[in-house]
């Protein structure tokens, strides 16, 4: 980081700019949408722009803290049967919408038992689970399982399971509900007015039950489309936040050398993503797992995180990220820079050099970002393909692209990520039982994935009751899972959250942003 | 011979002529004066001229900028020429016609030409290149498509003027074939200012491809000039030079050519008139 | 022709013509493959097939093809551009919000264009073959080969980054919330980077014709007689040549009608300008068909109606031009 700063000298002294008005004691937070969600409805929509201003707005049950340990939030005190088979809750006497309606186990039942499931494919999969949910009476709900769900407790955790209320929702489509554009929720901003092409204003919800919260009085989430606007605005002291996406890892040393911005790299632990690449193993060479391997060990993820992401990021060994609890570094299979390695393992394949020193070719469809880290990792990895004498053809797509053609398995190789959300069960069984083999649904098991061990795996993890069972089963998986290559995992994301030091109490957990802003406060 | 005296009479034009064989020189010699591709990263990323092998720098993915300048002329060079080339085919083949027998077949056209003027001609090209998904092929071809109507305006007028001279009507009263009169006998003389609007619209055809590449609907698995401004839009904050050369490379290129052009348009005209 | 019928026809044939890109759009934007329910799907994250196929319902996606062109053709010719897939506003609203942006900024940038273009032109024409006449001429063919997306880097490079004078990107300052004649003066100095980038692209185009008029205009007969008569040189200058170079630089410049609306994609997305330019890059890359559409249809029928005014401002000033 030194030598490169130094360097910079010969660029001539790239000054950071006074900071402007707006970095003062104003009452209102700034953040920033790298682009205008479509509505507001937080379960039908889970990206994350969503969870950044939905996170305000919609609370869950649950909050977590660093541990990933369930603490009382909506729910007062809660309560797992030792059978792990029925979950009861005793919510918040005090809590009410926003529109003054009382908070009650009505509106959990309906969230959890309708809407949810209804919406979001994530619930739906982890409240399969569940037999029965039983209003006990005005404040206190029960939830009896099929069988016991070890992932239930995380499955109610910020953005995978905000509470919706009832009143308003149901009996009515939930997809042209009015109230997807004015959303009602219970948590400390609600929303004020959305000001198409410009920004969504939420202001302070006095009757939050929080006592002391919110620290503020409002947030701006305004429009600024390009990650260069993104930058000047968090320099300028026009924004206070910047989140994950919202600026390019390439000026990372330029942030994190500003004197009024704190980095934080930890503000996504809750949602664990992963960067990987998903191939097509219906395709030779693909469904060879010695092709996998060779893929794998011709590519330097140290390079990849250290110089292509500039030092965000941390390489993957698992398909479950370090800084969960059920992550086995032991018993994973590692796949160190090996390009000889590689090189003997396709030759062993029958895939020898042929005229140009080519053994195969085959295209990698990209991620659109824009000439983001996806595409650069994208050419980086082309480039160490080459080394071992396999021609990688660049796919650029669009989003419309990109979905059909995962979705239809019409490609060889993807980039994509996945979040973990807490728990194996809720983010990364999907990508690998047989049962989620969906054809023209993407962000399922699109690479096509088969093995009855693994599925068996995870069926028994997510209901083993057990905590030395549960890990015995998860270490397990993940050497299954590395072995066969059943993926090519490439760095755990850990996304920066920058935020302007006028400001503390910005990140409280490790769903940063989902939990919400209510603690902020100035500095 | 006249012509040759007065084109190489300008020294913007003996100076556009140079850079321009250089640039052709570098893009021909590409292979040969590197040892390794443009795509080939050889060190830490954003590494300013002068740091050790890189004469130019190193980009935002660690690669040779030297290398990569060198590479992105061959595809600017090929794509404004390619493009101009089929562009040219199509407006001289429908603009002879138009010209030569007039009537409807010249209105239709002139409502065509008409229509490219109205239509934003760049949003158009962005819509055809994205939507049947970019490479080489399709930014050459819509290149063409967008830009056809100006050699056609041209060779329509020339056809129009020349189609009434008396070694036309001699041709015809000789039995001559119209196919025959339109390319041996009108298609020569009419060639003067279509080569000149053609050398125009390399250069620009050069920085249309720029742009495209630019904002990333280009094709991802060439390195061109443009494209690599393109990936440059963050790294400029910390690496200028990952901006600036491919940028000077391109306005040399253009401006050669456009050099070019003016010098063959002064001495195919020699009337005088600028 | 009188004056009236030719308006007429002209409107007639704008007409036409916005029919003709209603239907070169409407089946160009199919070329694509995929949908906008596929974009969405993925946007979500994640999805099913009974979520895309309840989109697909919702928008009409499932209809033939035939039955969707006539649909949009009939809305269109009530004025209902539709709305677009991605804002889930209408698509006549969303490009009305951004056309004043693009107006003015191309219309600040045509102003300084055809300023400094007249000025470098008078002074090359004032001493023809001279070494300020050169130096004019090859600065302003340096302007014209340069990629205007990176004339207006360098200018940001310059200006924003290095020397911190001007804000590089947007209409105004983010959040300030200015009214009155502080938000006049922060859109002015936000417009400065962008106008002269646009600017300098053409002024190159215009001190070329200024400066062949002017030398063109001054060898006339009615130019001498002046001369002979007694007339300082500038008053020379500035009473005929001038007046007369103006002309075809007013010819030039109303061509340029097309640019006015479209012509500024590249600027406005290397400095976030919100107006038109950015819009259609937007609704390309997302997908965004009725936007797509609704964006040509507006341009065409802008550009007909500019060129048929500066027609028929032409004739007004110039009685011996005639309309038809």
């Amino acid at each position: 980081m030194l030598d490169r700063r130094a360097a910079l000298g010969g660029a001539g002294l790239l000054a950071f700019p006074a900071q402007s008005w707006a970095a003062d004691k104003r009452r209102v937070i700034n953040a920033m949408m790298t682009d205008e969600p479509a509505h507001l409805n937080y379960p039908l929509f889970n990206t994350r722009i969503m969870q950044e201003i939905c996170g305000n707005i919609n609370e869950s049950l649950l909050l977590f803290d660093w541990q990933f340990k369930p603490h009382p939030n909506l729910a007062r005190a809660f309560e797992m049967s030792p059978d792990g088979m029925t979950y009861t809750f005793h919510l918040r006497p005090d809590v009410r919408w926003h529109d003054g309606v009382p908070f009650t186990a009505r509106d959990v039942a309906f969230s959890c038992g309708v809407m949810l499931p209804q919406l979001n494919p994530r619930s739906r999969n982890a409240f399969s689970h569940i037999r029965q949910i039983k209003v006990v009476d005005r404040y206190t709900i029960r939830f009896d399982m099929e069988q016991p769900f070890n992932a239930f407790l995380l499955s109610l955790m910020a953005s995978s399971a905000p509470m919706m209320p009832a009143h308003i929702y149901e009996g009515t489509n939930f997809r042209t509900n009015p109230f997807n554009f004015k959303p009602v929720g219970t948590g400390p901003f609600k929303f004020a007015e959305w000001r198409r092409g410009q920004f969504i204003h939420l202001t302070r919800n006095e009757h939050y039950w929080r006592p002391g919260q919110p620290g503020m009085d409002g947030i701006y989430y305004r429009l600024c489309p390009t990650p260069e606007q993104r930058l000047v605005a968090m320099e300028s002291g026009a924004a206070d936040f910047a989140m994950a996406d919202d600026i390019d890892t390439v000026v990372n040393s330029r942030m994190v050398a500003n004197p009024n911005v704190v980095a934080r790299s930890d503000a996504f632990n809750g949602t664990g993503e992963i960067s990987i690449m998903e191939m097509n193993q219906r395709r030779w060479p693909f469904s060879d797992r010695r092709f996998r391997a060779a893929f794998m060990h011709a590519i330097d993820r140290n390079f990849l995180v250290k110089a292509i992401n500039f030092g965000v990021g941390k390489v993957a060994t698992s398909p479950i990220p370090s800084n969960l609890p059920y992550h086995d570094d032991k018993a994973v299979v590692k796949y160190p820079f090996d390009p000889a390695r590689a090189r003997a393992l396709l030759d062993e394949m029958g895939l020898k050099p042929k005229l140009g020193g080519v053994r195969h070719r085959f295209g990698i469809m990209m991620i659109p970002d824009g000439g983001g880290y996806w595409t650069r990792a994208a050419h980086y990895i082309k480039q160490a393909m080459s080394e071992v004498g396999l021609e990688v053809n660049l796919e650029a797509t669009d989003w419309p692209t990109f979905s059909r053609r995962s979705g239809n398995w019409e490609f060889d190789v993807d980039c994509n990520s996945y979040g973990q959300y807490g728990d194996p069960a809720i983010g990364t069984a999907r990508f690998f039982l047989s049962s989620n083999i969906r054809k023209g649904v993407p962000q399922s098991n699109i690479q096509g994935y088969n093995n009855p061990e693994v599925d068996a795996l995870f069926h028994k993890a997510a209901v083993a009751v057990d905590p030395a069972e549960v890990q015995k089963l998860y270490s397990r998986l993940q050497y299954v899972l590395t072995r066969d290559v059943a993926m090519v995992w490439l760095y755990e994301r850990q996304a920066m959250f920058f935020y302007n030091r006028r400001l503390k109490n910005v990140i409280m957990g490790p769903n940063g942003p989902a939990d919400g802003f209510g603690s902020v406060a100035l500095a | 011979m006249g012509f040759m005296r007065r084109f190489l009479s300008r020294p913007t034009t003996l100076f556009g002529l140079a850079v321009f064989l250089l640039i052709v020189a570098i893009a021909l010699g590409a292979p040969l004066l590197f040892s390794r591709g443009p795509f080939t990263i050889v060190g830490m990323p954003l590494l300013p001229p002068g740091a050790p092998g890189l004469p130019a720098g190193s980009d935002v993915l660690g690669r040779d900028m030297a290398v990569g300048l060198a590479y992105g002329a061959r595809i600017s060079l090929l794509v404004g020429i390619a493009s101009t080339a089929c562009a040219a085919g199509i407006g001289v083949l429908l603009g002879a016609v138009a010209g030569y027998y007039g009537g409807w077949v010249d209105d239709l056209l002139m409502r065509m030409t008409e229509f490219f003027q109205i239509i934003p001609s760049f949003v158009l090209l962005m819509v055809l290149v994205a939507f049947l998904q970019p490479s080489l092929e399709t930014t050459v071809i819509g290149i063409a498509l967008v830009t056809w109507p100006q050699v056609a305006r041209v060779a329509r007028g020339e056809f129009l003027s020349l189609r009434g001279r008396e070694f036309v009507q001699a041709a015809r009263t000789l039995g001559m074939r119209d196919s025959r009169i339109i390319f041996t006998q009108i298609l020569p003389n009419a060639l003067p200012p279509i080569i000149v609007v053609g050398s125009m619209m390399v250069g620009s055809a050069i920085l249309t491809e720029s742009a495209l590449s630019f904002l990333g609907l280009g094709d991802p698995n060439l390195l061109s000039w443009g494209s690599m401004i393109g990936g440059s839009r963050s790294a400029m904050w910390v690496a200028w030079w990952t901006t600036v050369l491919p940028g000077l490379a391109i306005m040399l290129t253009v401006l050669a050519l456009n050099f070019i052009g003016d010098g063959l348009n002064d001495a195919l005209n020699p009337r005088g008139k600028r | 022709m009188s004056r009236l019928s030719y308006i007429g026809a002209r409107l007639v044939k704008t007409v036409l013509v916005t029919v003709a890109v209603v239907l070169l759009s409407f089946f160009l934007v199919r070329l694509a493959p995929g949908d906008t329910a596929t974009v969405m799907a993925g946007q979500a994250g994640f999805s099913d097939e009974a979520f895309m196929k309840s989109l697909r319902a919702e928008y009409g996606l499932d209809q033939p093809v035939t039955a969707q062109l006539w649909k949009y053709i009939s809305a269109v010719a009530q004025g209902d551009l539709g709305s677009s897939f991605v804002r889930r506003q209408p698509v006549l609203d969303v490009i009305l919000e951004r056309l004043p942006n693009t107006l003015l900024l191309n219309g600040f940038a045509l102003l300084v264009a055809i300023a400094g273009g007249v000025a470098m032109g008078v002074m090359a024409a004032r001493r023809p073959g001279s070494a300020m006449d050169a130096a004019m001429t090859v600065l302003s063919m340096v302007f014209y080969a340069m990629p205007q997306f990176w004339l207006g880097m360098m200018a940001m490079l310059m200006f924003s980054v290095w020397l911190g004078w001007l804000p590089p990107f947007g209409l105004e300052t983010m959040g300030a919330d200015y009214t009155g004649l502080a938000r006049f003066g922060d859109i002015a100095v936000h417009m400065i980077l962008p106008g002269v980038t646009l600017a300098l692209y053409f002024m190159a185009s215009y001190a070329r014709l200024t400066r062949t008029a002017m030398i063109e205009v001054a060898d006339q007969d009615f130019v001498k007689t002046a001369r002979a008569k007694g007339l300082r040189e500038g008053q020379v200058a500035r009473r005929h040549i001038l007046r007369n170079a103006l002309i075809p630089l007013i010819t030039f410049a109303g061509l340029q009608a097309a640019i006015l609306v479209g012509g500024s994609v590249l600027v406005e997305n290397v400095f976030s300008w919100p107006g038109v330019g950015t819009l259609a890059y937007e609704a390309v890359t997302t997908r965004d068909n009725p936007l797509l559409l609704g964006i040509f249809i507006v341009t065409a029928i802008l550009v007909c109606l500019f060129n048929l005014a500066t027609d028929i401002a032409y004739s007004i000033a110039d009685p011996r031009v005639e309309l038809g």
